[in-house]
């Protein structure tokens, strides 16, 4: 019965991101057209309001906080610019360079006015469901953290249980055997990061409230974790680890006088976390961008063939979306799994040398 | 193209929310975490051993215990045997030993027979003795009646008594 209930439940979230589509795409298309770009890029993006299910006009408000030219700082509910509304000279921008941000305008010293882009460090739809993913890993790490006060030696059960099993399943299975005895040092980074990047991940495939903005899909969110591994890797790098960067064990010809191999090994310092970042930005952009195509397919299908195409398209559609999406949840899993799996390589190589060795020699095995 | 422009913004509070939730779980949660999920660990691993050793010593026991009833029974024979063995060397020895009495009483009962008969024989010489005496003295009595006789006797042994000297 419980079982039922939650697929039952699955499916209406489901049913009800297709709505919501739907019903954007009809409030949009007034006219009678929809335009699958604005609508893709809207849903990829971020933007100053959280949309609610079955309505597109109403959002919930979030605070803008902007800087302006001068210096000064704005903070105003993101109701206010609503609808092409302006507030303190402040609008969201419809088209141009800053299309669906926050404009200002200043004088362009001719005595026109000319539209600047301000200091932005609003709370958007991003950094809310930033902080509210945060709040979940807090809420579930210190769960747990209570549990043990609680209960000493007893093994939780059920999604706490699962919460363990998972941080035993990266500390054991990745952490541990790769960085040794230094994996007390680094765990609390990669444990972050893991279960940061899968709340995130899981939360983006959430269509409504607490969840939906595709944050990891988001170049911004994914360049300040793959920083953080860079910083900790290159912060704690061992002098074996620089010697190799500067003055690595090839013939002498390939250092001096060109010194093409150091040259390809500083440029690889900076690639291992731009790889970090991309990969999983395209992972989950990707996912979240072919749930949206397959779901405005319905829509482009029913514009075109009328209702029997469009009935068709609906049913193949939204199977097709809900295997993408389970794919997703998997993918979701992988990618964080993937990205403290690289992060901890990367940092473990930098641990490389002295008593070390071993260990890095046997991850690179790998 | 807005998606691929990182927004100042968002890497500003991505920054700031990553870095405080990183610094309270790493201070609060994580190596706690760690600690008891370790702790956990080594409990469950010295609870298979000593699970282990318990039944190895178990084993170990009931052989042992087998070890000690065949013992027990071996000894359990041995005394059974040395009971018997015992036994009929008790028997034969009282045998012996009722023998050996039994000779004693008879020879006992030989010696005093022996003596009785000794004594009897010295009694009887001794009243047949005194019979004689008294039957000699009976006739020498009749015989001495008249002092002639008497007068040769006593001549007769003065005589014997002279030769002597």
């Amino acid at each position: 019965m419980k079982r039922i209930l939650t697929i039952l439940s699955i499916t209406l979230l489901f049913l009800l991101s297709g709505n919501a589509v739907a019903l954007a795409a009809g409030e949009e298309g007034g006219s009678g057209s929809i335009n699958p770009k604005e609508i893709i890029f809207e849903h990829l993006g971020d933007g100053y309001g959280w949309e609610v299910p079955f309505s597109h006009s109403h959002r919930i408000p979030l605070p803008v906080i902007v800087r302006d030219y001068e210096g000064g700082w704005h903070v105003f509910s993101s109701s206010r610019l609503m609808h092409g509304g302006e507030y303190e000279g402040f609008s969201i921008a419809e088209g141009g360079d800053y299309n669906g941000k926050v404009v200002g305008l200043r004088p362009d010293g001719n005595g026109g006015l000319v539209q600047y882009r301000p200091l932005d460090l609003s709370i958007t739809k991003n950094v809310a469901a930033l902080i509210i993913s945060a709040l979940v890993v807090a809420l579930m790490a210190f769960w747990l953290v209570r549990w043990y006060k609680r209960n000493g030696m007893k093994a939780p059960r059920k999604g706490l249980g699962a919460f363990e099993v998972t941080v035993a399943y990266i500390y054991d299975g990745v952490i541990k055997p790769t960085l040794g005895t230094k994996a007390k040092k680094f765990a609390p980074y990669l444990l972050t990061v893991f279960f940061f990047i899968l709340t995130m991940n899981l939360l983006g495939l959430i269509v409504i409230f607490p969840g939906g903005a595709n944050l990891t899909g988001n170049l911004a969110v994914t360049l300040v974790l793959s920083i953080f591994t860079f910083l900790l890797t290159n912060l704690f790098g061992t002098k074996h680890y620089w010697k190799d960067i500067f003055w690595p064990d090839v013939p002498w010809w390939l250092k001096v006088p060109i010194p093409m191999m150091p040259v390809i090994e500083l440029f690889g310092i900076f690639t291992k976390p731009a790889a970090l970042t991309v990969r999983l930005f395209a992972n989950m952009m990707g996912g979240h961008m072919i749930v949206i195509v397959l779901t405005l397919l319905i829509f482009i299908f029913s514009a075109i063939g009328g209702l029997a195409i469009g009935g068709v398209t609906t049913v193949v559609s939204m199977v097709f979306s809900v295997f993408m999406l389970l794919i997703d949840t998997l993918v979701s899993f992988i990618q964080a799994y993937v990205f403290t799996m690289l992060s901890t390589l990367f940092i473990s190589l930098a641990q490389a040398g002295g008593e070390h060795e071993g260990a890095s020699v046997a991850t690179e095995a790998k | 193209m807005e998606l691929f422009t990182p927004e100042i913004g968002l890497v500003f509070w991505m920054f700031v929310f990553f870095a405080i939730l990183f610094f309270i779980l790493a201070k609060f949660a994580w190596p706690y975490i760690i600690k008891s999920l370790e702790e956990r660990g080594d409990l469950i691993d010295k609870g298979v051993l000593y699970a282990k050793n318990a039944k190895e010593q178990l084993d170990n026991a009931k052989a042992e215990a087998q070890k000690y009833v065949a013992e027990a029974q071996k000894q359990q024979a041995d005394i059974l045997r040395d009971a018997a063995k015992m036994k009929s060397q008790i028997i034969e020895e009282a045998k012996s030993a009722a023998q050996d009495e039994a000779k004693k009483v008879m020879d006992a009962a030989k010696v005093a027979i022996e003596q009785a008969r000794k004594e009897s024989e010295l009694q009887f010489r001794n009243e047949v003795s005194s019979f004689a005496l008294s039957i000699a003295e009976k006739m020498i009595k009749k015989n001495m009646e008249g002092d002639k006789a008497q007068a040769e006797l006593v001549d007769k042994l003065l005589k014997e008594v002279e030769n002597k000297n």
